[in-house]
């Protein structure tokens, strides 16, 4: 029992002993790396670095949080930090900034006071990849709060399918004419035929055709008045034109007669 | 690869659900509005002549530096809540400032012009205590391991020598330690003696290379040690009796080259002690009445003196307050104390230094609203000149408390000086010559304990137009007659907003302010800009205008007790013109449970002059009833622990509309000390009578929190179409009350996290869920048919998400009216749960007019942002493996990770320190939802959950739109030109 008692005393003492130059060390300025340990509290090390920004211009901002706000640290002007009296755990130490984004980084403290850092993963909890300890946290940008603007460009606007839709057509109707001869007898009678083909039934009034009629008789009456009896001739193209835009922008005399003749 | 198609999926969700911040929306609707608290610690740099910093360190445990000239805060650093951030000291000395942290617990050092830390030391005495004892005693030291634990802090100041401040000497309730201040290393620490009889308050060092520490025993003695500065040896020990002495704190005071001065209340004397002669050991005691002063009976007297350099010895110059508006300035010399200057009344004095000359600043009321200020010099009380500032008192206000001097060097080596006064209801007001304001801070708002949004009132032609709708048919002559001259006036005031566009437009841009005051408030078009009642826990409201942040009106509650508990209810809204709207606060003490009501007009502030029930007993609920009075104030019910019910208002008619509906109004009570929820029914003669009881076991797991749903909800969609085509209807009970409890067993593998959906009417628990391995806190949302509930689990260190859905199924049962009297059906209930990878402060849901936007969750972050999070993400139909119908239905496939985007941030680097609430309200607009943050700071935005739909976008085209339109004018006129001239040329052919 005596000797029980001995190494007890034996015991605290030394862990006084230990205690006392861990304390020291602490008081001493520089670097310190590893735990201080405080009881049974200890103390989360690192330093944060921002690649070419100067610490002056964002650790007044910036905070270590440790599981939330359950520890707080701030940054030095060289920007290392300590967070003291962590009781022993695994906690995932985070550096929050307005201006840049820093990985978060999981600390293990044993009950002894050993300390290990390693990755955050949420979903394999118990994998380790270890990361330098005392913690060195190097941000990985500026945050990227906003959204960007739909700019507005030629491409963008050439490749709209409704403007393909519209060009491709205004090609073919531009160019069609220019390939094939329309004077060529045989081509006429090859497209009259086909133009048959699409109308299956002559005798069935097109409405495309009716409309026009009707609105270019209302329109030939209201400047017929204007414009004499001159002006008939060059209307009847007119309505040539927008019934049947598909033959052709270089209207031929020709068909004005057919489709009248019809 | 199945990976990779729930990358694709989300990615591809997310095109349809982002609501996130455009860089150039910055500032255009959103403001935010930091805080810092109740200041107990502020001093100004008067290193230089031309700084303009202001250090505080405020009750909220931030350490802070404010731009004097503007208000404005240069930086500022918020520690842990709880006494372990507590600020115990600020000393500043040069460009450094030293906080003492957490009762003692930390030193730290500060460079205030960065802002960062430059050293921090953990003030461990009590594990040094131990290693100095082994040196002695081991048995001992055992002891006293346990018994120094606790120590307390006490005191802190900087100690100089040979006029240069090199250390910082720290006082706790058994050792005194002394560091040194360019790095922190500590210099010594010493074991006080007799510290357990004898309480150490308050240290003092005067330069000469000695460390004084004053301790008390109360009603015998006072112990003063005197530590050598090198190496913390005892120079000398002694103790003094002072039988009358109970406390150092407060009454005692060191003046002169080192002289001890107390006042004492009962004896009415002042004692003065020599500390460095050797005989000296009796206390001198000066009877006041030999000064032809008295002290006010039940006052402590309080004794303020100044020590302008840390090296040097203080001022024989002191402040004695005899009662609360009476200061006298004295002084010490040859051993005797003379009066300088006799301020009565006077109601705050303060001592500033520039340079060599010392002055005292001293406040007088002027008038019933105006208090004087004005600046005397310490070593003669003669007033100076042309130094008065008149300060205003703010009739809403509180009186003022603190009074912190800036006193500088003018260019004629005159001295000038600014005020910062701080009030009852945390106003800080700064003044300069000859009273004006510079700028003011209402620091009540670092504590906003509850609030709402309240539309804003239409103007006169509004009113009007809502007038025209409001009564029934004269005849249809006059409706037309009147239809029309509304139409005027309509296009009369459009003209005079055109003028007034015209006019604005000719001044320079600076000129043109939109100042919002009380008188210019209506409603906008869209109904957007409403007016945010802030009710804080220093008992003051707030009216703020939503789109500027301007405060309209302030009104400060006297008599509130420290933590009381408020709830504010929206009786009348905008809409009753001409009745004016009504606000009611019920203000509840946290210990007797007794309430009182405060009824105002959110739009102007004023008290309302309707008489309010008087409340005798302990308030249990409040019930907000749709019933309106004749007045359209809707009927507020307050049940007192005997369950009887008071009406407010209480009219007549209002009993009579009681009586034929209280068959159905019932209502709920939570006692969660003895785990008991229980159901009431009015009866007729407005007593209750219980209907349910639910017992939740208090050994096992407590009630932490219950939640019903929102009043003014709506929910549009009554059911989810399935990719089958069929319908999945909701169940949507109004009465639905969700209980989270805790388990009283805290350990990791036992703790558990319980969920109740109670039925309020029946009692009938709709679903219990539990969740194992978590503990709290727990935050939730409960609205439409689901809840969504964070939790920590504690066996994968992480939190999580889950949300439970609750559906009729295929069919409703009744259609048309939801009764929880008459459900046979039990609901099916869905749940799913994800990891959320960040800690979490609050949680709220946006809300919008009818409900048919789709909603997020408003997350917000220790880290201060705000995430919005598609409710979409947590939909417990998400399926594992994509189907066909799934896909149809735009279900993201279940990822078990809930991503975080930092274009989801909705207050972008506006961060939001220790959010603590997020309030909702729907906006006129279907698409947009107000937000305002609330914790250390104010945030205040709108979101768009699913994009402006109804309105065009900020980034809308015009010019392109209009250019094409112009465009494709232009170029039909030209092309039937040319047509034309095409056709008469052929015609000639």
């Amino acid at each position: 029992m005596q000797q029980m008692k001995r190494l007890l005393v034996v015991y605290v003492a030394l862990q006084a002993l230990f205690a006392l130059s861990w304390c020291f060390s602490d008081a001493e300025p520089g670097p310190a790396a590893g735990s201080q340990s405080n009881g049974d509290r200890f103390k989360i090390e690192g330093r944060a670095i921002v690649p070419g920004v100067k610490t002056q211009d964002w650790i007044s901002t910036a905070r270590i949080l440790v599981e939330g706000e359950e520890y707080v640290g701030f940054l030095k002007t060289d920007g290392s930090f300590a967070v003291n009296d962590v009781p022993s755990g695994s906690y995932v130490v985070e550096i929050v900034s307005p201006s840049f984004r820093f990985d978060p980084v999981r600390v293990d403290i044993t009950s002894k006071g050993k300390m290990r850092a390693r990755l955050v993963n949420y979903i394999k909890t118990s994998e380790v990849i270890r990361q330098p300890y005392p913690l060195q946290i190097r941000s990985s940008g500026p945050h990227t709060y906003f959204m960007k603007r739909e700019t507005w460009g030629w491409t963008d606007f050439l490749m709209n399918p409704m403007v393909m839709m519209m060009v491709l057509p205004l090609l073919i109707i531009v160019l069609l004419p220019k390939v094939v001869n329309t004077n060529d007898p045989e081509m006429r009678k090859e497209m009259e035929q086909s133009m048959n083909m699409l109308n299956p039934n002559p005798e069935l009034p097109d409405v495309s055709e009716f409309m026009t009629k009707l609105f270019s008789k209302g329109s030939s009456k209201s400047s017929g008045g204007n414009k004499g009896s001159r002006s008939v001739a060059p209307k009847r193209s007119d309505t040539m034109c927008t019934s049947r835009p598909a033959q052709g922008g270089d209207v031929d005399p020709n068909s004005v007669s057919y489709t009248y003749l019809k | 690869m199945a990976w990779l198609v729930v990358r694709l999926a989300i990615s591809v969700s997310l095109l349809y659900t982002a609501s996130a911040v455009f860089e150039d929306q910055v500032g255009k609707f959103d403001w935010r509005q930091q805080f810092i608290g109740k200041v107990r610690f502020a001093l100004f740099d008067t290193h230089s002549q031309a700084s303009k910093k202001l250090l505080v360190a405020t009750d909220k445990n931030v350490f802070a530096s404010l731009n004097s000239r503007t208000g404005d805060l240069f930086w500022r650093h918020v520690d842990k809540i709880g006494p372990e951030g507590h600020i115990d000291a600020l000393l500043m000395y040069g460009q450094d400032a030293v906080v003492v942290t957490g009762n003692g617990r930390l030193l730290r050092s500060w460079e205030t012009t960065v802002g960062g830390l430059k050293w921090e030391t953990v003030l461990d005495t009590g594990r040094l205590f131990m290693l100095f004892c082994v040196n002695i005693r081991i048995n001992w030291c055992i002891k006293l391991t346990v018994s120094t634990f606790d120590h307390s802090f006490q005191a802190a100041a900087l100690v100089g020598v040979q006029d240069f401040v090199k250390y910082v000497a720290v006082l706790k309730k058994s050792a005194i330690s002394l560091h040194d201040l360019s790095s922190g290393s500590q210099i010594w620490v010493e074991n006080l003696p007799d510290s357990d009889t004898v309480q150490y308050q308050t240290i003092y060092s005067g330069g000469n290379g000695l460390v004084f520490v004053f301790g008390v025993v109360p009603n015998s003695h006072i112990v003063i040690v005197e530590y050598k500065i090198e190496d913390g040896e005892i120079m000398r020990k002694k103790s003094v009796e002072a039988a009358w002495m109970s406390s150092l704190e407060s009454s005692c005071t060191v003046i002169s080259s080192g002289i001890l001065l107390c006042v004492d209340q009962i004896t009415q004397s002042l004692y003065t002690l020599q500390l460095q002669s050797a005989e000296q050991t009796e206390i001198r005691q000066i009877h006041l009445q030999t000064l032809d002063l008295e002290v006010a009976s039940g006052f402590q007297p309080v004794l303020t003196s100044t020590q302008p350099n840390p090296a040097q010895p203080p001022l024989s110059e002191f402040f004695l307050q005899l009662s609360p508006d009476h200061h006298i300035l004295l002084q010490l010399k040859d051993g005797l104390i003379a009066p300088l200057r006799d301020f009565n009344p006077s109601y705050l004095a303060a001592f500033a230094t520039s340079g060599e000359r010392t002055v005292a600043a001293v406040m007088s009321p002027k008038n019933d609203t105006a208090c004087s200020i004005n600046l005397f010099s310490a070593d003669t009380g003669r007033r100076h000149l042309d130094t008065t500032i008149i300060y205003h008192m703010d009739p809403n206000g509180g009186k003022p408390n603190r009074l912190y001097v800036h006193a500088f060097l003018k260019k004629d080596d005159s001295v000038g000086y600014r005020v910062m006064v701080q009030t009852e209801d945390l106003t800080l007001t700064f003044l300069q010559q000859p009273g004006r304001v510079v700028w003011v801070r209402e620091e009540a708002l670092a504590d906003v304990v509850t609030m709402e949004m309240v539309d804003l009132p239409f103007t006169g032609t509004q009113a009007e137009l809502e007038g025209e709708f409001g009564k029934k048919a004269d005849g249809l002559l006059p409706m037309v007659l009147k239809r029309l001259s509304s139409q005027f006036i309509l296009l009369q005031a459009w003209l005079a907003h055109l003028w007034k566009l015209f006019y604005d437009a000719r001044k320079p841009r600076s000129s043109v302010k939109n100042e919002v005051t009380i008188d210019t408030l209506s409603r906008d078009e869209f109904n957007l800009q409403k007016m945010m009642v802030m009710v804080t826990a220093s008992g003051k409201l707030f009216g703020i205008d939503s789109k500027s942040g301007t405060i309209l009106w302030k009104q400060y509650l006297e008599n509130i007790q420290p933590d009381s508990v408020f709830k504010l209810i929206v009786q009348r809204t905008t809409a009753h013109f001409p009745h004016p709207p009504q606000c009611t606060l019920l203000i509840k003490n946290k210990d007797t449970g007794l309430g009182n009501l405060y009824v105002f007009n959110p739009i102007f502030g004023k008290k309302s002059q309707i008489s309010v029930p008087a409340l005798p007993r302990p308030v249990l609920q409040t019930l907000l009833l749709p019933v309106i009075d004749q007045d359209y104030a809707k009927v507020l019910l307050l049940i007192d622990d005997q369950y009887k019910v008071t009406a407010f208002p209480s009219t007549k008619n209002v009993l009579q509309q009681l009586q034929d509906t209280a068959s159905s109004i019932f209502f709920y009570l939570v006692d969660s000390s003895q785990g008991k929820l229980s159901g009431f029914r009015l009866r007729k003669d407005l007593s209750t009578e219980l209907i349910w009881e639910v017992v939740i076991p208090t050994e096992v797991q407590k009630i932490v929190a219950i939640k019903g749903k929102r009043a003014n909800e709506h929910v549009h969609s009554q059911g989810r179409v399935m990719g089958d085509r069929s319908v999945l209807y909701k169940y949507l009970n109004p009465n639905l009350l969700a209980v989270i409890t805790e388990s009283t067993d805290t350990h990791q593998e036992r703790s558990f996290v319980g969920i109740f959906l109670i039925d309020g009417v029946t009692g009938r628990i709709v679903h219990e869920a539990v969740q194992r391995k978590a503990r709290g806190p727990v935050h939730f949302v409960h609205s439409e048919n689901w809840m969504v509930y964070v939790y920590w689990n504690s066996k994968f260190r992480r939190n999580e998400f889950s949300v439970l859905e609750l559906f009729e199924g295929a069919e409703l049962y009744n259609s048309t009216v939801f009764s929880s009297l008459d459900r046979p059906h039990p609901p099916q209930v869905l749940q799913q749960s994800y990891i959320f990878p960040a800690p979490i402060s609050t949680l709220e849901a946006t809300l919008t007019e009818k409900g048919i936007t789709s909603r997020h969750l408003l997350v917000g972050l220790p880290s201060g942002n705000i995430l919005s999070l598609p409710k979409m993400f947590l939909d417990p139909r998400r399926p594992e493996v994509v189907s066909e119908q799934s896909r149809e239905e735009n279900l993201i496939p279940y990822a078990p990770e809930m991503p975080i985007r930092e274009e989801w941030f909705i207050n972008y680097n506006q961060t939001v320190s220790r959010i603590r609430g997020i309030h909702t309200a729907p906006s006129g607009l279907e698409s947009t939802c107000l937000v305002v943050a609330y914790g250390l700071d104010i945030y205040q935005t709108r979101v768009f959950p699913s994009k402006q739909f109804d309105v065009l976008k900020d980034d809308y085209d015009y010019v392109l739109i209009s250019s094409v339109l112009f465009g494709l004018f232009f170029a039909t006129m030209i092309s039937k030109r040319l047509a034309e001239v095409k056709l008469l040329n052929r015609a000639w052919r």
